[in-house]
């Protein structure tokens, strides 16, 4: 487990490890002080803020872990793409219900677009990881048979 | 207070920044120097969270209060942690991921300025 959680940190993985752990944090912050200072004001808004810093520290943790996390990385990833897509454009076509701003809308302008651009980067990332870890895998089945 | 200890640390976050970017292109790995840095910073952000919190009445409005405190506590845990990874990684990247972490720390401060002189 030790070697896995290292190739997993190893070059590039580092950088994405920071970058989503400090929008994890932003997201985290802000909607923890949404929902229990004017949690009313914009409850949907809201909510979704609360539910994309979940999967942003649940994708901080498994690109800091790598190894059997890649997949749960990979659904994380996934889901953070179809939010920012989806809420994106929900937020352009039915602003009314969305009063006041989430990490997502408007494909992510609040936060120079880095949430539209950065699960692009984390599957093509954790693609790499899953390759490397099968191609690992195999090479060691190979010799010890 | 708060207000020249916020450029301060925009400062030490953006010498820190360039640092590690150096430390980066000459494929060097984290050094005293540069722990001292990420220190400094570090030791900025935490008296600015005590000071701040100290003095929160001077922000009136209370959704930026609410903006200003959540940047106020989460900005000490990034150079903690840039640092950490860095030692732990001992590659260019980690010292690109330190660079990364101090504008992130500078942006976000000059953010805590912006709200904290809106209020006089």
């Amino acid at each position: 487990m030790a070697d896995a959680s290292r190739r997993a940190l190893g070059g590039p993985g580092v950088l994405l490890v920071v970058v989503y752990g400090v929008l994890a944090l932003a997201a985290t912050g802000r909607s923890v002080l949404q929902i229990s200072e004017y949690f009313e004001r914009a409850p949907l808004a809201y909510l979704l803020s609360a539910f994309a810093a979940v999967v942003y520290i649940l994708a901080t943790w498994c690109l800091a872990r790598g190894g059997r996390w890649v997949r749960v990385g990979i659904v994380a990833c996934a889901v953070e793409l179809v939010g920012v897509l989806v809420v994106g454009l929900a937020s352009f076509l039915v602003p009314a219900a969305f009063p006041d701003k989430t990490v997502w809308s408007h494909f992510g302008q609040g936060y120079g677009f880095v949430p539209l651009v950065l699960p692009v980067l984390g599957l093509l990332w954790f693609r790499r990881l899953e390759h490397s870890a099968l191609a690992r895998d195999t090479d060691s089945r190979a010799s010890e048979s | 207070m708060i207000e020249p200890l916020t450029y301060a640390v925009v400062g030490a976050s953006a010498i820190l920044c360039v640092v590690a970017i150096w430390y980066a292109v000459r494929d060097r790995l984290i050094d005293d120097l540069l722990l001292l840095l990420a220190g400094l910073v570090e030791l900025g952000l935490v008296v600015l969270l005590v000071g701040g919190l100290l003095d929160l009445g001077h922000i009136t409005d209370s959704a930026e209060r609410a903006t200003f405190v959540a940047y106020l506590v989460s900005l000490p845990v990034i150079p903690v942690g840039t640092a950490f990874l860095a030692i732990k990684e001992k590659s260019r990247w980690a010292m690109g991921a330190v660079a990364v972490g101090a504008f992130a720390v500078a942006v976000m401060t000059a953010r805590l300025l912006q709200i904290w002189v809106s209020y006089g």
